[in-house]
């Protein structure tokens, strides 16, 4: 009886331990990828490669279909070029950069579901008999074109067979928008960046995003930040004896003693937006209102940027984001707000009124199709949040009539929309 | 300063000769059927933080772990050995200075309030165990480039071993190791404090 007492007591204590789940990102060292004969490819030729792959191999874990997707990011004078892929199963994606060695295509990159923490290594090729001749040479991807090679878990070198064929061009016949929440994911699903980061908008496009949600108040000394909770947090933060909300604090001593999760600081909108601007391929930004106290300064920098952006020739959307009433009455304080680009999130008249560029009702409110449809017929786009459930992406894209869709895994988003006949 | 040293041993030297003399002493256990009381106690001493220090590691900075932990709790003693009470008091978690890039010097305070519910069980007369739940009010205070008070609630618990030498029927002066933890910020301190305990109604 004691035995079995102590043996109990035992096992709780190891159950009640805290596990740290990780899923860090596998080394991507590839000698013949990092070889000096292999030379990086354009964003050009990884657009040529972009369609929909079918798995000839590797479906096991990853499913039949894969659409691959070409994006980049902009650090510094330097522009890097990624292809993104993807998958059916589990909701996973394979990130990859790509080098021509010879007259072949190198794909080196890594893989990770978003339902758990597995991630690996995987090593691709398109030869030049697969069709790498023809890409490198300008034409586009055609069924002749086969991806081949191997993928492992975790750090092992990999040796797994995967094979992809493509079959077909990647779905844009509707206009839809792939909304990341949080800037690109948020920091309790593991992802290499923390929420609400900068180095997050830059991750945003690699995980299948066209667009971001981002949740914005306001400082002590009134500088708009990015930050979701209402306080200071372990949740999202590193450990510094700081506790409360944001607003209880300048922007200087943000900056000085808050890193996030991952090291990051907490950025500023301006940061974010700048970021999207200069660093991503992204088109449209929408900023979460947390507090109305925000609402006058996000609309002078939403002007500002917005001309920036225009400036450049550049597509970008910046719409301020109206949760509640209380945000609401803030923003009819704002000159002209019938013509200030703004979200509601609440009720369709009210999205009427404010002359709303887009409806955003919940996801749990139903597909409501009738009420997209009179929004549509007033020339407004409706998205809806925050839909992370597989069968409910595909039945939201298959029944619904939303012009896009936030979630917290835009690759599942991307998966379902653009792997559709 | 003279006269309160002078005060203070005597009242301690009348304590003893209460404990000595006294027909009945100070016990956590009930002596008799349908006796309650409630009993007060002071705590008063030094807390060692042994959380996780969690400070920004960018920054030069010097932590400091030791600091006050005053408490007082209110225990209704039935005539059964568990006792049921609340605790409350004042603590620091802990303090760190630290100087920026350009020299710029600043300090954090993590200070707290417990409010707890407390379940104790005199195991003997002397000695007792606590295990209590409840929340706490954080408070950080932050002295840089300006000044800055805030507060957060956070759930939290404790636990503590004390021992109790009786001074009279009602008195007893007693030592207690306590651990009291935030869970709102991983905060834990570790308290070994002097306790003075009273039970001050009896019936």
């Amino acid at each position: 009886m004691k035995q079995a007492i102590l043996k109990a007591t035992v096992a709780l204590a190891l159950l009640s331990c805290k596990r740290d789940l990780e899923a860090p990102v596998p080394s991507l060292a590839w000698e013949e990828f990092t070889s000096a004969a292999a030379v990086r490819l354009p964003g050009s030729t990884l657009q040529r490669i972009e369609g929909v792959y079918t798995l000839e191999q590797g479906t096991e874990d990853f499913g039949t279909l894969a659409p691959a997707k070409w994006s980049y990011t902009v650090n510094g004078t330097d522009t890097l070029y990624q292809l993104s892929f993807f998958l059916e199963k589990q909701s996973a994606y394979i990130i990859c950069e790509g080098r021509r060695l010879d007259s072949s295509i190198l794909l080196n990159g890594y893989w990770r579901r978003m339902v758990n923490t597995e991630t690996g290594r995987i090593r691709l090729t398109i030869a030049k008999e697969a069709g790498a001749g023809s890409l490198l040479n300008g034409a586009t991807a055609s069924t002749s074109v086969v991806i081949a090679g191997v993928y492992g878990f975790g750090e092992t070198v990999p040796d797994i067979p995967i094979r992809l064929r493509y079959s077909q061009p990647l779905f844009n016949a509707t206009p839809f928008q792939i909304l990341a929440h949080r800037c690109g994911g948020r920091t309790a699903d593991l992802l290499p960046a923390s929420e609400n980061s900068v180095e997050m908008t830059k991750l945003a496009a690699r995980f299948g995003a066209t667009g971001i949600e981002t949740d914005v108040q306001l400082t002590k000394d009134g500088v708009p930040v990015v930050y979701h909770d209402a306080t200071l947090n372990e949740r999202l933060i590193q450990k510094n004896g700081l506790v409360g909300p944001v607003k209880n604090y300048t922007y200087a001593q943000l900056y000085a003693l808050v890193r996030l999760t991952n090291g990051e600081h907490i950025p500023t909108l301006r940061e974010i937006l700048t970021t999207v601007l200069y660093n991503t391929p992204l088109q449209f930004v929408w900023l979460d209102s947390k507090y109305p106290e925000s609402i006058a300064i996000e609309r002078q920098i939403q002007a500002e940027f917005m001309q920036k952006a225009a400036a450049m020739g550049r597509q970008l959307e910046i719409v301020i984001g109206i949760p509640g009433e209380e945000v609401m009455t803030a923003f009819k304080q704002l000159p002209n707000y019938q013509s200030v680009p703004s979200l509601v999130e609440y009720s369709p008249e009210e999205a009427s009124a404010v002359h709303a560029r887009v409806w955003a009702p919940d996801w749990t409110l139903g597909l409501q199709n009738e009420a997209v449809a009179a929004q549509q017929a007033q020339g407004r786009r409706v998205f809806t949040w925050t839909v992370d459930i597989p069968e409910n992406v595909q039945r939201y894209m298959r029944e619904g009539r939303f012009n896009g869709i936030l979630s917290n895994f835009p690759s599942m988003t991307a998966y379902y929309y653009y792997a559709r006949q | 300063m003279q006269d309160n040293k002078k005060f203070f041993l005597v009242s301690l030297l009348l304590l003893c000769l209460f404990q000595v003399y006294g027909q009945e002493q100070f016990s956590s256990q009930p002596t008799k059927r349908s006796q309650y009381s409630w009993v007060a106690t002071f705590s008063g001493g030094a807390g060692y933080y042994v959380s996780n220090k969690g400070t920004p590691a960018l920054l030069s900075r010097k932590i400091s772990n030791l600091s006050h932990v005053t408490t007082f709790r209110l225990m209704w003693f039935p005539d059964h050995l568990l006792h049921v009470g609340l605790e409350t008091g004042h603590l620091t978690f802990y303090t760190y200075s630290f100087r920026d890039s350009v020299n710029t010097e600043g300090v954090v305070k993590l200070k707290a309030i417990p409010v707890l519910i407390e379940w104790s069980m005199a195991v003997t007369k002397r000695l007792n165990l606590f295990a209590g739940s409840g929340v706490y009010f954080l408070t950080t205070n932050l002295d840089y480039r300006g000044k800055a008070t805030s507060n957060k609630l956070s759930i939290g618990w404790m636990a503590a071993g004390s021992y109790i030498v009786p001074l009279s029927a009602n008195l007893g002066l007693g030592t207690e190791l306590k651990w009291m933890n935030a869970s709102e910020a991983s905060n834990g301190i570790l308290s070994l404090q002097a306790q003075l305990v009273w039970k001050f109604l009896n019936w």
